[in-house]
């Protein structure tokens, strides 16, 4: 049974999924969202320092530079076309969040404000204070409410429906009243986000369970870049609670033990704006060499001055206040790298479209690829909004020139049965166990640094954990708000990626960007793996494969900073 | 003795003489020397702190500024609203040069002393509450409340936002309950004592104002208190006066009428205990008769 | 640290509902959220809450602890488990509640949709396909306004809707502010008019909860003020809490002291003040309404005048008018006195949840006895 048909489907209500929705709307199409949680509730929101683009406010700047900036970030990996267009259409995105209403911090003239980020070699991350994820969560919940565009909220989105080559409808469970339900829709935009709860520490919600990878992994398709995770170098200790790159971008310094700004000695020219990658490394080297500070290193913003912090950096104030007990204004604050954003995601092109008809995928989910083996901080938001649009327009004008719909009923009947079994187990296993043994394994394996004999071991750990994962008890019964079946669920999602994601990462016998495997690989080979990871799941395993890496104009570089 | 420069506000003058006359009466034996500012105006209440914002500034700016002209380090309050209006403004003026500068500056022009931020405002129940004054307080309420039943209605404004008033825990105030044990009477505690008596808009929004006001009549009156206790004559005027409208509510409803329980301005509550002239305490004031606490006392 | 909470359970399918203790073992840095992880995993799978992001930025894990909502992110434990508090946590308050800490929304963001919270552009034209250009300061005026995170915090503690549920609220009239005072948005005057309804900001009871109870420092109240100020501004004052505010403010630059007996018939009205004419000779009776006549004028009103048009010529009008207390640093640390009576949950406000639909005021009022 068919709870409603809609001409596109958007899964997932963080930025990328409201943007694309608006835009499927303002394309005439008649579109809904299917969220699991409230949508000013996703994880964008959580973003601070900044969305990066073009617009020439603070300092000479063109999308040209941008798009450099970003395939050298991306140490080569990026597929060029997709990055020239992104850069090329990011200002046009901008102009249009302020016209809606964006609450950006401003400079003296008035225009919108540009701060320097990582690795960007001209000042172009537009910010406001420190909550720029939030401001952005806001407009786009506002302008979604202005169309009254339909929601399934808190609706678990669980299966992707194919049927006659094409992706036809999402199955759901209804969080607030229980059942399985089924939303058909002519096509279908995955923006469910990233999966750092794979991590013990990161700078990620709950939430954050590669929800979209993997409905879409199960159903056939190819995920591309798995291996590539990357840790923030500023995230708090223990929590894993992130302190915005914006606080480097404002002149905070990096200190270890010995009160050395120990970025001299890695990226002597950007020191702590390098890119990310870069200073995670550095900051891991220096913990693991003795010169860390309780298994972090000091973020140090006392020199700003309490004005600057209280206006610039208000939320790391307070974050810190709250979650490390340290005021910036008067102490270093303890930072190390956590895990923050996959790089690697559903395989798609620059218009979100994926290998399936009526497919398609925008945000941290997807991989266009963008970031290739790196991403430049405040190039994610910009992402969101620049492929959530060209996704939704895409998905709406498909949808808007094809008319039949056919999602099979027995689609509905299977997922039932799999509630069923995961309901009526009284006795097994409860999720947490497996939970915080795949997070501090995968922190202790799979992490910074990535050697030969743990990634091995942790393959086996992984599989021994899917073993357990098949005899685990819900102790939730009930129908109203059952979030305990949900979460059992998201722990099944984060085991099948981190299954891609090992397998990947093993393979990979260089060192390029997020992967970095000092011991037995430390530089990178262009020969041999300048290429895509493709990870397409074949009944119970992953499956690898590789894929051309599309260059329009740089070719790969010594990367420095 | 510790001089203090005292601001009346607006009920203590008109409607609610009883709060002024039982005040200045017990000034003295709680160590208080009251020096009265006469320069003054309404302190704005949330009425001018909304619709014109940067006059409600001023006036409060100008208050204390007369305040600091008496030479004395604190301004004492009798009411809730005045104490957040004046520490609110005092506390923003303190904190901002630029501002300061500007307000300063219109005072002069106005022909108003200048303010320069030197005074702090307390409210009466904080100065008896604790330190000198509790230690006064314990001599003069000599009489005792023979173990009466006071229930404590502190209101909003003394409590919110503690950011501005900051005297004692919000959602744990312990002032009044611990003046009602110096004098001798016992504590009847409950929840609805840190809320709101709908004052503020119990002529625009009457019903809505109402449905606040019941809890904590209700809620005293089930737990067997003989009286109630305010710190500020807005909440003392609703608790009181309103009373009868409550009853005519009820009666709307059905319900069966409450039996009337009368309501203490804080200096009279101590003012009773320290044994005060009729004529200072002044209880035929009050809508809600004081008789039955009188009688109780009395035997 | 050994911690224990009370917690209070609802079961939404058979409308059960009962107050459990639990007792565990947690790190020292954790905060309520960890702790109701902790329970949910370890050893009771069945309660329900909301949470996602754990940094106070989502909004999503707002409930009341001792009766007082707050988000159970920022709630750090150390504290209270090492003086063997034991909280109670129940569910936000003004929502009808579906099951344990998890309320049905739905009432809160029909208010929110109510006040139109989107941008109606068109009052400046952005210059060339670009950014309109606006200063900072311009836009400090809803700085605070645009923090709120939708948590609820405010709404669960409002001491107006917990009377009248059909009050907006501080969350959605805050908003409106977020939208009145942004010099983009071209419906300004429509906005107020539609905010001084019925049950908009003269509604407003001025109890400052929702000030004390937000985590992001929104300061709802001084939303609504400044929505009040505007409203004045621009003319929009026939509301009863309009005239009464414009009274205090006549009175003020006349006699100084306020003019009581007139504010009635002023804020109500002469025809509604004859009919409340029983219950004011009852106050009169008790010299409760003195004459106004001879006026009781305050010394030196003079400089109270001057000062209104001093203060008039310096455009500070409406909510520009409104300080901020940006510049405000530090908050005064409260003092504590004598012990904290932390164990006897039976006098801690609104610790039972309020169950109501919208309307049924009789049978919450009953409910929200502990």
């Amino acid at each position: 049974m068919v709870e409603a048909t809609h001409d596109v489907l958007v899964v997932g209500a963080g930025c990328a999924g409201m943007r694309a929705a608006i835009e499927a709307h303002d394309a005439g199409a008649d579109v809904a969202v299917i969220s699991k949680l409230h949508p000013t509730r996703s994880h964008s929101g959580a973003a601070e320092g900044g969305i990066n683009a073009a617009l020439g406010n603070a300092a000479d700047d063109d999308p040209e530079t941008h798009a450099f900036d970003t395939v050298k970030g991306s140490d080569y990996l990026g597929d060029q076309d997709s990055i020239e267009v992104f850069t090329r259409e990011a200002p046009e995105d901008i102009i249009q969040l302020e016209h809606w209403g964006a609450f950006f911090s401003r400079r003296e003239d008035g225009k919108l404000a540009q701060r320097p980020f990582g690795a960007a070699g001209s000042p172009r991350t537009i910010y406001a204070a420190d909550i720029t994820g939030h401001v952005l969560i806001q407009v786009l919940y506002e302008q979604l409410v202005k169309r009254d565009i339909r929601v399934y909220e808190e609706w678990f989105a669980w299966r992707l429906v194919e049927n006659d080559g094409r992706c036809q409808g999402v199955i759901c469970w209804d969080l607030m009243n229980g059942g399985v339900k089924l939303v058909a829709g002519k096509t279908v935009v995955l923006a469910t986000g990233g999966a750092g709860r794979l991590y013990r520490a990161t700078t990620n919600a709950y939430a954050c369970t590669g929800d979209g990878m993997a409905m879409a992994l199960r159903l056939g398709l190819p995920l591309k870049d798995m291996e590539f995770m990357q840790f923030h170098p500023t995230t708090l200790f223990p929590s894993g609670i992130l302190l915005t790159e914006g606080c480097r971008g404002e002149g905070a310094y990096l200190i270890n033990s010995e009160g050395e700004r120990f970025m001299q000695r890695y990226a002597p020219n950007a020191m702590e704006l390098a890119s990310r990658d870069v200073v995670s490394r550095s900051e891991q080297t220096e913990i693991d060499q003795g010169r860390g500070v309780n298994g972090s290193v000091l973020l140090d913003m006392r020199h700003l001055g309490a004005e600057k912090i209280i206006e610039r950096l208000p939320g790391s104030r307070e974050l810190s206040l709250v979650f490390a007990g340290v005021d910036p204004i008067h102490d270093p604050v303890p930072v190390r790298p956590g895990a923050h954003y996959h790089m690697g995601g559903v395989a798609t092109d620059t218009d979100g479209l994926t290998e399936l008809t009526g497919l398609y995928a925008a945000g941290e989910v997807a991989c266009v690829s963008v970031h290739g083996a790196n991403r430049l901080g405040g190039n994610s938001l910009m992402e969101t909004i620049t492929f959530g649009r060209r996704a939704g327009r895409a998905a709406a004008e498909w949808a808007q020139s094809h008319t039949t719909i056919d999602v099979p009923a027995s689609a509905v009947a299977d997922a039932e049965r799999e509630v069923r079994t995961l309901l009526d187990r009284e006795e097994g296993e409860r999720p947490w166990q497996i939970r915080d043994e795949l997070g501090s394994t995968m922190l202790e394996n799979f992490g910074v640094f990535r050697r030969e004999h743990q990634m091995a071991k942790q393959i086996e750990i992984i599989d021994g954990l899917r073993e357990r994962y098949g005899n685990v008890v819900v102790e939730d019964k009930g129908n109203v708000f059952n979030n305990d079946l949900t979460q059992a669920i998201e722990l099944g999602y984060l085991l099948d990626l981190a299954a891609c994601m090992l397998q990947a990462g093993i393979a990979r016998k260089e060192s390029r960007g997020a992967h970095s495997r000092p011991d037995d690989y430390p530089d990178r080979d262009d020969e041999n793996f300048l290429k895509h990871s493709i990870t397409r799941w074949n009944g119970d395993g992953p499956e690898l494969s590789y894929e051309e890496v599309r260059m329009t104009r740089w070719t790969p570089q010594e990367r420095k900073y | 003795m510790k001089k203090v420069a005292y601001y009346t506000g607006c009920l203590a003058t008109l409607s609610a003489k009883e709060l002024d006359t039982s005040t200045r009466a017990l000034a003295p034996k709680l160590g208080l020397e009251l020096e009265t500012l006469e320069s003054v105006t309404c302190c704005g209440a949330g009425d001018i702190h909304e619709a014109e914002p940067d006059y409600y500034l001023h006036l409060n700016a100008r208050i204390l500024a007369y305040a600091e002209e008496t030479g004395a380090d604190t301004l004492m309050t009798v009411c809730n609203v005045c104490t957040l209006n004046l520490r609110q403004a005092n506390f923003m003026l303190q904190k901002d040069d630029v501002l300061r500068a500007r307000v300063s500056q219109n005072l002069e022009a106005a022909g108003a002393p200048p303010y320069s931020g030197s005074v702090e405002v307390k409210h009466f129940l904080w100065l008896v509450a604790e330190g000198e004054g509790y230690e006064l307080l314990k001599q003069t309420a000599h009489k005792g409340l023979k173990g009466l039943r006071i229930a404590p209605f502190y209101g909003c404004q003394i409590l919110r936002p503690s950011k501005l008033l900051g005297f004692e825990d919000p959602d744990r105030p312990w002032s009044l309950e611990r003046i009602i044990e110096a004098c001798d009477g016992e504590v009847v505690d409950y929840p609805a004592k840190i809320k709101c008596c709908g004052f503020p808009i119990i002529q625009a929004r009457e019903n809505t104002a109402l449905g606040e006001l019941a809890q904590p009549i209700e809620q005293a009156l089930e737990r067997g208190a003989d009286a109630m206790v305010t710190p500020c004559p807005l909440c003392h005027l609703s608790l009181d006066a309103w009373q009868s409208k409550l009853n005519a509510a009820r009666k709307k409803k059905k319900q069966e009428p409450l039996p009337p329980i009368p309501i203490l301005h804080l200096s009279q509550l101590i003012g009773v205990a320290a044994g005060l002239e009729d004529s200072e305490l002044k209880f035929k004031r009050h809508v809600v008769s004081v008789e039955p606490v009188l009688e109780k006392l009395a035997t | 640290m050994q911690v224990a909470l009370k917690i209070w359970r609802y079961d939404g399918e058979t409308g059960d509902r009962a107050l459990r203790e639990y007792e565990f073992d947690a790190p020292e840095e954790a905060t309520l959220l960890d702790c109701l992880d902790i329970v949910k995993d370890r050893i009771d799978g069945t309660l329900s809450y909301r949470k996602s992001c754990r940094m106070m930025i989502c909004g999503s894990c707002g409930m009341r602890m001792d009766g007082a909502a707050v988000l159970a992110c920022k709630v750090r434990m150390y504290d209270m488990a090492t003086a063997g508090h034991v909280p109670v946590i129940s569910a936000m308050g003004n929502l009808p509640v579906v099951k344990d800490l998890v309320v049905d929304m739905g009432p809160f963001w029909r208010k929110f949709r109510a006040v139109k919270p989107w941008l109606e552009p068109g009052y400046i034209e952005p210059p060339d396909e670009r950014e309109h250009r606006i200063s900072q300061e311009r836009m400090n005026v809803v700085h605070k306004e645009a923090l709120c995170i939708n948590c609820g915090c405010c709404v669960s503690e409002c001491n107006s809707m917990e009377s009248d549920p059909e009050f907006l609220g501080p969350q959605a009239l805050a908003k409106g502010m977020r939208f009145v005072g942004d010099p983009r948005d071209a419906q300004k005057v429509e906005r107020l008019e539609a905010y001084s309804s019925e049950h908009g900001i003269w509604e407003c009871t001025r109890c400052y909860f929702c000030n004390e109870r937000c985590p992001k420092g929104v300061d709802p109240r001084d939303a609504i003020a400044k929505l009040g100020a505007e409203a004045m501004a621009e003319g929009i004052d026939r509301d009863m809490g309009a005239k009464h505010a414009k009274w205090f403010v006549t009175s003020a630059k006349t006699t100084g002291w306020l003019r009581e007996t007139e504010l009635v018939p002023k804020t109500q009205g002469i025809v509604s003040s004859i009919t409340q004419m029983k219950f004011a000779m009852g106050l009169a009776r008790r010299g409760k309404v003195p004459l106004p006549f001879p006026p009781h004028v305050a010394e030196d009103v003079k400089e109270a005048r001057a000062l209104h048009d001093i203060v008039r010529g310096q455009g500070r009008q409406g909510a520009l008018g409104h300080v901020q207390g940006e510049r405000a640093l530090a908050r005064i640390e409260h003092t504590e006195h004598g012990s904290v009576r932390r164990d006897v949950p039976e006098v801690t406000p609104g610790e039972a949840p309020v169950q109501r639909d919208l309307g049924d005021r009789a049978e919450s009022s009953e409910e929200a006895k502990p």
